[in-house]
């Protein structure tokens, strides 16, 4: 196995260790479970519950704070416990070691998100229901799993409150000022990743309107995740580790 | 990895100096390593852990180089299969189990049998019992000495170990001298850090002393030892009865004051040695029981001083 892959395996089993997979997963699946389960037994269409489920819940929500969650903790915990000297005092160039903590972020969010979403989609609809809503779904979240991993490893490199910082842009920049604002969408993940949503619903029947086309929100998305990720590797060779 | 140059010293250090702010950490440092056992001397704050995070690339110079086999470390990440570093503070995931860890550095040195090469390294240290225990069970010396486990585990050609005898009792640091001159007599570069003199005397020959971010002396510990042998040094010892103690000690030829605290006396002495000698056959001919002695920082802080006035 090479050391890279290494440090990715046991960097996804730090942040998966204990406790913490066992709650964040409980936070993550219920809200997104038990409302499917009594939507299953009311006269509603499980295609617009889910989608309304989707967008209101998981994409301002779920999404972010677990992957700001994952991301924030990945490297800015092993920088502020000191333990970051273990890997980088290693034959591994310092961009692989932020390689692998950030793409631990990512599996271990998607690890929890996707599940969550393919069993709660599964109930609401009492069976496989519309691919499509799926896929878009799916696909959204690894956008914006990969979008936010990105800018949470760069804010864990950058200051302490890593995590605070992220959720109050996820949760008042896109959520409060994006609504009054909808020109600012073009700088908010939650906003890429409904464009993706809508690119695929939009193949499958199923309107969303949303400001940023397909192509707009995925080069956007892919932008935001590379400049981010460019960044927290330039500070993470320049920096002096404590 | 292109092979470290020949002719180049294993470190070397020209006008390093660090600063944070208008906080000078360490000020125009040059010196150079080879083989063997060096000790780095000074008392907190002397900017010991600075120059060693610098020899080991965690920390950029503010101004001057540092050199590791004749290249700078920053640039060249590889270096790292030449160098073991126990760091400062704890910096350990508490999860794992002593086994695990040594195994981890192992496996991130790219080394082909992980497994032999850190069970190996854990008996080094004597921890082999304890190699399935979780570190946060361990007690501090536990810690350590995995620690040490860890940054020796690839058999480095450089070891560099930021106060390595924090937390282990006197017999664990009895074998860990041994195995830090072991290493050094192997023809491994060691450079190790320590505030207590009589630690660095009996791993190191050559030492390096820093007070207040600069170097003070370097060479032969015995010269540099006969050096600050003349200046007094200051040692608080607690006793039940501290007054009639008091009244022995000042009768000593090396004892240039006493000073009475409550239950505890403090002591300058010209010749630690000797005090220490004087000190329990006086305790025993007065019946008095002696509750603590020690040298103080202060004291070595000011010896410190001495050297960097002589300078």
């Amino acid at each position: 196995m090479s050391k890279s892959l290494r440090l990715l395996r046991f960097s996804l089993g730090q942040l998966l260790a204990g406790r913490r997979l066992v709650i964040v997963v409980v936070l993550v699946a219920l809200p997104l479970v038990l409302p499917a389960v009594f939507a299953s037994g009311a006269d509603v269409d499980p295609a617009t519950f889910t989608l309304d489920l989707f967008r209101q819940l998981v994409l301002p929500v779920l999404l972010p704070v677990v992957a700001l969650t994952f991301s924030t903790s990945s490297l800015g915990s092993e920088l502020r416990d000191g333990t970051v000297t273990n890997l980088l005092l290693k034959p591994i160039p310092r961009p692989a070691v932020l390689g692998a903590k950030y793409l631990a972020a990512v599996l271990a969010s998607l690890l929890v998100l996707l599940p969550a979403e393919v069993v709660g989609h599964v109930v609401a609809a009492r069976g496989l229901g519309s691919t499509d809503l799926l896929a878009g779904m799916l696909l959204a979240t690894v956008v914006g799993t990969v979008a936010y991993c990105a800018l949470g490893v760069l804010l864990s490199l950058l200051m302490a409150r890593a995590l605070l910082v992220g959720l109050a842009y996820a949760l008042l920049w896109e959520g409060a000022v994006v609504s009054v604002a909808p020109s600012a969408s073009s700088l908010s993940i939650r906003g890429y990743t409904e464009g993706v949503l809508a690119a695929v619903l939009h193949g499958g029947g199923l309107g969303l309107d949303t400001r940023l086309g397909p192509v707009s929100a995925t080069v956007l998305a892919a932008v935001v995740t590379v400049a981010a990720l460019a960044l927290a590797v330039r500070r993470l060779e320049r920096m002096d580790i404590p | 990895m292109s092979g470290p140059a020949a002719d180049a010293p294993v470190v070397e250090l020209r006008r390093f100096s660090k600063w944070y702010g208008d906080v000078v950490a360490v000020a125009d440092l040059s010196f150079e390593l080879l083989p063997g056992v060096t000790g780095l001397l000074g008392p907190n704050g002397a900017g010991k852990t600075t120059t060693l995070k610098a020899i080991c690339g965690l920390l950029h110079p503010s101004q001057g180089e540092v050199l590791l086999f004749g290249r700078p470390i920053q640039h060249d990440p590889m270096l790292y299969r030449a160098i073991g570093v126990v760091p400062d503070g704890d910096r350990l995931y508490p999860r794992l189990t002593v086994r695990s860890y040594v195994r981890l550095h192992a496996e991130l040195q790219g080394l082909a049998d992980a497994g032999a090469a850190a069970d190996r390294a854990i008996a080094e240290v004597d921890m082999g019992p304890l190699a399935d225990r979780r570190l946060k069970g361990l007690s501090k010396g536990e810690r350590q000495r995995t620690k040490v486990a860890g940054a020796i585990v690839h058999q480095p050609s450089l070891l560099v170990l930021d106060e390595p005898m924090t937390g282990m009792d006197p017999g664990q640091r009895a074998r860990f001298i041994e195995l830090v001159r072991l290493i050094g007599s192997a023809g491994v570069t060691v450079l190790v850090s320590s505030h207590i003199l009589a630690e660095v005397e009996r791993l190191a020959s050559q030492i390096l002393v820093l007070v207040s971010g600069r170097l003070a002396a370097s060479g032969d510990y015995h010269a540099i030892r006969d050096l600050m042998a003349d200046q007094p040094r200051t040692v608080m010892v607690k006793v039940d009865d501290a007054r009639r103690l008091a009244a022995g000690l000042i009768a000593l030829p090396s004892t240039v004051s006493v000073e009475l605290d409550g239950d505890a006396l403090r002591a300058r002495t010209r010749s630690v040695e000797s005090f220490a000698t004087a000190l329990p056959r006086l305790a025993r001919d007065q019946g008095a029981t002696l509750r603590e002695v020690r040298t103080t920082d202060e004291s070595l802080e000011q010896v410190f001083r001495y050297l960097v006035s002589r300078r």
